[in-house]
């Protein structure tokens, strides 16, 4: 990006400048049909869908109608000045479309490729830049997919949450933001804003970032990224945000095969895998290898909350699954994290309750079926009660393991209800900062994953975060730590 | 000293990187300590440089054709008179002589305390541009690469936290009857190449990359006994 388009770092109205990417009140959209269905129409369709508020201008050269909205010739003959302008026309028109805006445009969404991701296409790339210098226009893109902000009623893909939630989001591929809603949304993820930026031939990963630091509706932040481009920018914004948000970042292209995949994709260079893990340490930047790992962290920060005085690291676990839990203590170990002996007190209190023989009454607590079925379930509040009664873990994870509850001949409670609700009692009676989560786990039967999905909207309900087994749950236990020891350190 | 003009006389001389020299007095003028030496132009000079520095000694050939000094016999250590030095300096001229007659004189200096041998560099990643580097000498950087990287400017805490992360940090805390290396003097040099005033920031854009190797680390201080600065050409 070159200096004079550079956004301002520290500008009082840096929120206030990004309004109408976000919460645009005139969206244009550039390459809506009258005959077919082009992204164009599916944008007006998905506005709609969000009962988008403001003021939709199909551009069409010919037609005065498109999906019953009056249309104009260009982006210069609007009867108001444009906020948002999404433009899905082929890339040699690119330039000339963002001509036409004269100044009357804030912000042009391109979703078309065929710029800078191929040598042969830098030219074409230049030449876009140039126009929307010309025409005051700041771009997103070229070759990414949309906005989505709950707030301004904006999506760019069908059924997207309708209600905000803390975490901010940068995906530099489009469809990994499609992925990151869609699938986000379901395990709990609220968003503030989501933004794909494709190859950032004008505003910069680092400028969204710097954007979603000041915005206040943003208390999480989530990135995808295969190339940085101005990366001393990048890390001069971590390093003054020093932890105040945390960031995940699931970094494309850290080995050598993945650099080259990602140099076709985006045209992004890439430095040394050490680099980032160094980046990871210097700013608390949480680094992620996978989709699920960066869904099991975001949704991590976003229901609990970071204690920096004793950051995590002693874990207790509870559920039924003897090898399981084994297989769990290992992982557990591979992060970093804890699973110690207990106390004596939580010791005596456990052989008090006389389980059923198979019971283990130490950290993990193996608990089989008919364990977890005293007091219809309710014997889950007495278990915490006692891990409590020794000193609070830093984290406790429940599991259960549905079909055992789901598929067999005792209905006679709703036991996994009982299980969940009850442990949360207790650690409400705890009131201490211990972190919770729960791991639900499915053997992917219709009836289970029915069933799954039911009992993880109402833990979601309570404000537990979910997990789908416990190796997740310890990924995102770490990534946490990870952050709270950064923090601890450092402020 | 002045660093800008000892960069533009190698560049004018056509070299990519400094003498070892003017290396090392860069480095003293960051306060990182360095051996007191003499650049000695003939062997003939020996009993003169003899009686200003404490033996024993170390003397190394000094010519632009020679970067792997000790791979060619250019160098000799333990040196203990004038005697002594004056053939090892025939010595090294009769080896370098073998490649190349560019011989601009013999680097005279102290010889370190005993200490472990460590590596602190720098060098410009294409995405963040001036990092700082620190592993320990020898197989643990060429081999197992047991190096930790960080971004500049390092924190002291960054620095503590570089040294924590190697694998080989044990031997620097003196397992296996070793003495224990202060990491006090480790963090030191570690801010005066990648902290906020360290060099690699200073003379970003006209350095690329900074080898301390090795700096000698023994209980009480820090000693770089070589240095190599690669420029950048425009």
């Amino acid at each position: 990006m070159s200096e004079n388009v550079r956004t301002g770092a520290g500008e009082p109205d840096l929120t206030e400048r990004f309004r109408p990417l976000f919460q645009p009140r005139t969206y244009a959209i550039v390459g809506a049909s009258t005959s077919k269905v082009t992204l164009g129409n599916e944008m007006i369709h998905h506005l709609r869908s969000m009962d988008y508020d403001g003021t939709i201008y199909p551009i069409h050269p010919k037609a005065d109608d498109v999906e019953g909205l009056k249309a104009y010739p260009s982006l210069g003959d609007t009867p108001e000045p444009i906020d948002f302008a999404y433009i899905v026309v082929a890339a040699p028109h690119v330039p000339a479309t963002l001509a036409a805006a004269k100044g009357r445009v804030k912000y042009a969404l391109i979703v078309s490729s065929g710029f800078g991701e191929r040598e042969e296409s830098k030219g074409l790339q230049d030449d876009l830049l140039r126009s929307a210098r010309e025409a005051g226009v700041r771009v997103i893109g070229p070759n990414c997919l949309g906005t989505y902000c709950p707030e301004g009623r904006v999506t760019f893909i069908a059924g997207s949450a309708k209600d905000s939630g803390p975490v901010g989001v940068i995906s530099q591929s489009g469809g990994l933001g499609v992925d990151v809603i869609r699938r986000g949304s379901v395990r709990g993820i609220r968003f503030s804003r989501l933004v794909t930026v494709g190859n950032s031939a004008d505003l910069s990963a680092s400028d969204i970032l710097e954007y979603y630091v000041a915005d206040p509706m943003t208390k999480v932040i989530g990135m995808y990224a295969e190339g940085i481009n101005d990366g001393r920018r990048f890390f001069d914004i971590l390093r003054e945000l020093d932890g105040a948000k945390p960031v995940v970042l699931m970094k494309g292209g850290r080995t050598e095969q993945g650099q080259r995949a990602a140099a076709s994709h985006t045209g992004s260079l890439a430095s040394d895998e050490r680099i980032w893990l160094a980046l990871a340490k210097q700013t608390g930047l949480v680094l992620v290898d996978t989709l699920e790992d960066f869904l099991d962290a975001l949704l991590a920060f976003q229901y609990l909350t970071p204690h920096t005085d004793h950051p995590t690291r002693d874990v207790t676990m509870f559920g039924n699954g003897g090898g399981t839990s084994v297989l769990a203590t290992d992982f557990f170990a591979r992060v970093g994290l804890e699973v110690p002996r207990f106390g004596d007190e939580t010791i005596r209190l456990l052989e008090e309750m006389n389980f059923p023989p198979g019971t283990s009454i130490d950290n993990p607590i193996d608990a089989p079926g008919g364990t977890m079925r005293v007091d219809d379930g309710r014997v889950a509040g007495r278990i915490v009660d006692a891990v409590y009664a020794s000193g609070a873990p830093d984290a406790l994870v429940m599991h259960i393991n549905l079909p055992v509850f789901q598929v067999s001949y005792d209905q006679g409670a709703d036991y996994t209800a009982n299980l969940v609700e009850s442990a949360l009692e207790a650690q409400n009676r705890a009131s201490g900062s211990t972190h919770f989560a729960l791991v639900l786990r499915s053997d992917g039967s219709l009836e289970v994953e029915e069933r799954k999905i039911a009992d993880r909207r109402g833990a979601q309900a309570l404000g537990v975060p979910v997990y789908d087994e416990l190796p997740n749950a310890a990924g995102a236990l770490a990534a946490l730590s990870h952050y709270e020891r950064f923090l601890q350190k450092r402020r | 000293m002045d660093i800008d003009a000892s960069i533009a006389d190698a560049l004018k001389a056509g070299r990519d990187t400094l003498d070892e020299e003017s290396g090392k007095k860069i480095l003293a003028s960051y306060g990182i300590k360095v051996p007191l030496s003499l650049l000695v132009t003939q062997p003939d000079g020996a009993a003169d440089a003899f009686a200003k520095l404490n033996g024993p000694l170390v003397a190394k050939i000094v010519s632009p054709d020679i970067i792997h000094k000790s791979d060619i016999g250019g160098v000799k250590v333990g040196i203990g008179s004038a005697e002594e030095l004056e053939s090892a300096l025939n010595e090294i001229e009769t080896a370098a002589k073998a490649h190349t007659d560019n011989i601009e004189g013999y680097l005279v200096e102290e010889m370190a305390p005993a200490g472990h041998e460590v590596v602190v560099g720098g060098s410009t990643d294409q995405t963040f541009g001036p990092i700082v580097m620190f592993g320990l000498g020898g197989i643990f950087v060429e081999v197992l690469a047991d190096v930790a990287f960080r971004i500049c400017p390092i924190t002291t805490i960054d620095a503590q936290e570089m040294i924590d992360e190697l694998k080989t940090v044990k031997l620097l805390r003196g397992a296996r009857g070793g003495i224990r290396a202060s990491e006090e003097s480790i963090v030191d040099t570690l801010m005066k190449v990648g902290g906020e005033q360290g060099m690699m920031l200073a003379l970003e854009g006209k350095v690329t990359e900074i080898d301390v190797n090795p700096l000698i680390v023994s209980e009480k201080e820090a000693v770089a006994v070589d240095a190599r600065f690669v420029l950048k050409r425009d």
